[in-house]
């Protein structure tokens, strides 16, 4: 051990390796680990009883799973399509303010404020059957004499559970896209004026190879959080009724928790990670071609 | 193919006015520069013929319709931009062709017709890379590319050189003289360059503060500047320009030194009167090193020191000490001079001007 020395640099990172190992290396290893064990929380000792792939194979084989996992793609699909499209709209508007544009900004970002625990807990009262404010503002208007059991009925609770997705979240879609139209050149949008195009063809051709890439951005980032989506379905419908909004990690929790199964739960996990580093590189890539196709230098 | 009328053109961003009912007529097939200091409102005139910017008052004819009304689309107008403006995600020919696309146009004709521009321009070789992928001169070869193309009734040119570097911007310089001289399109073509203008335009529009100063060929508004503004605008070194007080045929000037009043303006100046003298370097030489135009009876000759020279080669611009401040005079067939020493100066009359020293305008 004499000439067994630390190099400067190594010896000054040793301090954040050393946290780093401890608060998240571990932790995974020992997730990880634990995946190939029956571990239950309630028996301590199973977690020293190794059973291979058997978890795993059990996953993928569950129905249940399959189910909650086709349904997260379906949500994920359905929101960022439709915070895509609203965010755009929102972006473009706010873009076209010539008046209190930053207090638009401000107040477009409101959304992402609040605690998705709280955003849960309104669109449930607002949703509710009896007293929301939805069932009651339908009958005011005289759209409906019916009680609508939004967060009851299979269907109408995951389409719930979309609008609550998408009102707390199209603002990142809008502020990254709003990122985009400011940072555009306005010469090729005038160009494309005098060649002719109309406002329409304009945005076609133009300006929305421009914003692109920060769609793709916006893209990656809410897919991450969709694919991990969590709070707002556990405090709205808790999976239910009957299963029928129970999502991946909605699951996952119900598993590790209420079934005290943390080995099946952590081998869940695994390959619902697996799912959110496919759609992330699936945008980066789309984002890499985006952005080689305007010639971004950034 | 058609000619442009601005009448009483007005531009006011709320309640500032920039352009100031300015008239104006372009023949078809003339080249015209319109020509100034930043902020004189010549870009918002282009852009206003353009379409890009709303009129607040007056008309702008194209053609015989009043275009007021009419979106860019509707004018058949090609505008080349002072960033080139190209799409980054087209290639060079989607570039060229993307109006003709937009139109309507069959692939076929499209092609036809970009090979065609390309072929002018010299862009066959680069037809298919992206703009990313082409140095400053050639981007704005595709710019006028994509403006030829759609065989316009007009050609706008917004600075279109400022983002060259120099030699490349006298290279693309004789590419659009020629270009002009191929398509035999109406061209109005901004710059705040003079020598561009000069060297481009069938006539140059001078423009300051929202006003037209001046409209006339390149040689009207060199040789017979109308206002003293024009005069220290056009021509390069600018000419000298010195205030002085009429005193019996001589030019007082502040300093206690003096010229005779040039002939041609004898009749026109009294005695009292505030003036401003000007002169070209051209026209201030020492003396056996310059030429006088004719009248040898017009040069005055007077030992001057000389403060610094700058050999430029086959000249050296002189600068010297007179009326208290420097003057600049061209010396052709140069010989070394001495920071100090006093050389015999010619100054030909016949070729200066006098101005009104307080509205600036020429006492021609």
């Amino acid at each position: 051990m004499k000439n067994f020395k630390l190099s400067a640099p190594t010896l000054l990172l040793l301090p954040a390796i050393v946290v780093l190992a401890a608060v998240i290396v571990l932790p995974l290893l020992f997730s990880f680990y634990s995946s190939f064990t029956p571990f239950r929380l309630t028996k301590p000792d199973t977690l020293w009883l190794f059973v291979g792939f058997r978890n795993y194979i059990t996953a993928l084989t569950s129905v249940d799973f399959w189910i909650a996992f086709g349904r997260t793609v379906l949500l994920l699909t359905i929101a960022l399509n439709a915070e895509m499209l609203l965010g755009l709209g929102l972006a473009m508007l706010v873009n076209k303010a010539t008046m209190g544009q930053r207090v638009l900004r401000t107040l477009m970002l409101f959304p992402m404020m609040f605690s998705p625990v709280l955003v849960g807990f309104q669109f449930k009262f607002m949703f509710n059957d009896n007293v929301g404010f939805v069932n009651n503002a339908l009958q005011s208007l005289g759209i409906t004499d019916r009680a609508i059991p939004w967060l009851i009925d299979g269907n109408l609770a995951l389409f719930s559970i979309i609008v609550a997705e998408i009102w707390s979240s199209t603002s990142v879609f809008a502020i990254l896209i709003l990122a985009g139209l400011l940072a555009m050149p306005k010469d090729p949008v005038e160009a494309a004026h005098v060649d002719g195009c109309t406002p329409w063809q304009t945005f076609r051709y133009v300006t929305w190879p421009y914003l692109m890439p920060f769609a793709y951005i916006a893209m990656t980032i809410r897919s991450l959080d969709v694919a991990r989506a969590y709070d707002i379905v556990k405090i709205m419908t808790d999976g239910g009724p009957a299963k029928r909004t129970e999502l991946l990690w909605t699951l996952i929790g119900r598993t590790a928790y209420s079934d005290a199964r943390m080995g099946l739960a952590n081998a869940m996990a695994y390959i619902a990670i697996l799912l959110s580093i496919l759609f992330t590189v699936y945008f980066f890539r789309k984002l890499a071609a985006a952005r080689q196709q305007i010639g971004a230098e950034w | 193919m058609a000619p442009v009328t601005l009448r009483k053109l007005v531009k006011r961003y709320g309640a500032l006015e920039v352009v100031h009912g300015i008239d104006l007529e372009v023949k078809d097939r003339e080249f015209i520069a319109l020509v100034g200091p930043s902020g004189c409102g010549k870009s918002t005139t282009l852009r206003m013929i353009a379409g890009l910017e709303d009129i607040s008052g007056g008309e702008i004819e194209i053609g015989d319709r009043v275009v007021n009304d009419l979106p860019p689309r509707a004018r058949n107008i090609s505008m080349v931009f002072q960033s080139y403006a190209l799409y980054p995600h087209m290639t060079v020919a989607e570039n060229m062709g993307f109006s003709l696309k937009i139109a309507g146009q069959s692939a076929d004709e499209i092609r036809k017709r970009v090979v065609e521009a390309a072929a002018i321009l010299d862009l066959g070789p680069l037809l298919e890379r992206r703009p990313s992928q082409l140095s400053g001169g050639q981007r704005q070869r595709v710019a006028m590319g994509r403006a030829i193309v759609r065989n316009p009734d007009v050609f706008l040119f917004d600075e279109p050189l400022s983002n060259l570097d120099a030699k490349l911007r006298t290279q693309v310089r004789t590419e659009i003289k020629r270009l002009h001289a191929k398509v035999k399109s109406t061209m109005i073509y901004v710059t705040h360059d003079q020598v561009e203008a000069m060297t481009l335009s069938d006539r140059i529009v001078i423009m300051r503060d929202g006003y037209i100063e001046q409209i006339g060929t390149p040689e009207e508004v060199f040789q017979r500047p109308a206002s003293k503004f024009v005069a220290g605008f056009i021509g390069s070194p600018p000419m000298n320009l010195e205030d002085a007080v009429v005193d019996n045929g001589r030019l007082m000037f502040a300093g206690g030194q003096s010229l005779p009043v040039p002939p041609r303006f004898l009749e026109k100046v009294t005695t009292g009167q505030k003036v401003t003298f000007g002169i070209r370097p051209d026209d201030v030489y020492p003396t056996g090193h310059g030429l006088h135009s004719g009248d040898a009876s017009a040069v005055h000759a007077m030992a001057l020191p000389v403060v610094i020279t700058e050999p430029l080669g086959n000249e050296t611009l002189v600068f010297i000490t007179f009326t208290g401040r420097d003057w600049v005079s061209r010396m052709l067939n140069p010989r070394p001079l001495k920071t100090g020493e006093t050389v015999e100066m010619s100054f030909d009359l016949s070729q200066a001007h006098l101005f009104d020293a307080a509205t600036g305008v020429s006492l021609r």
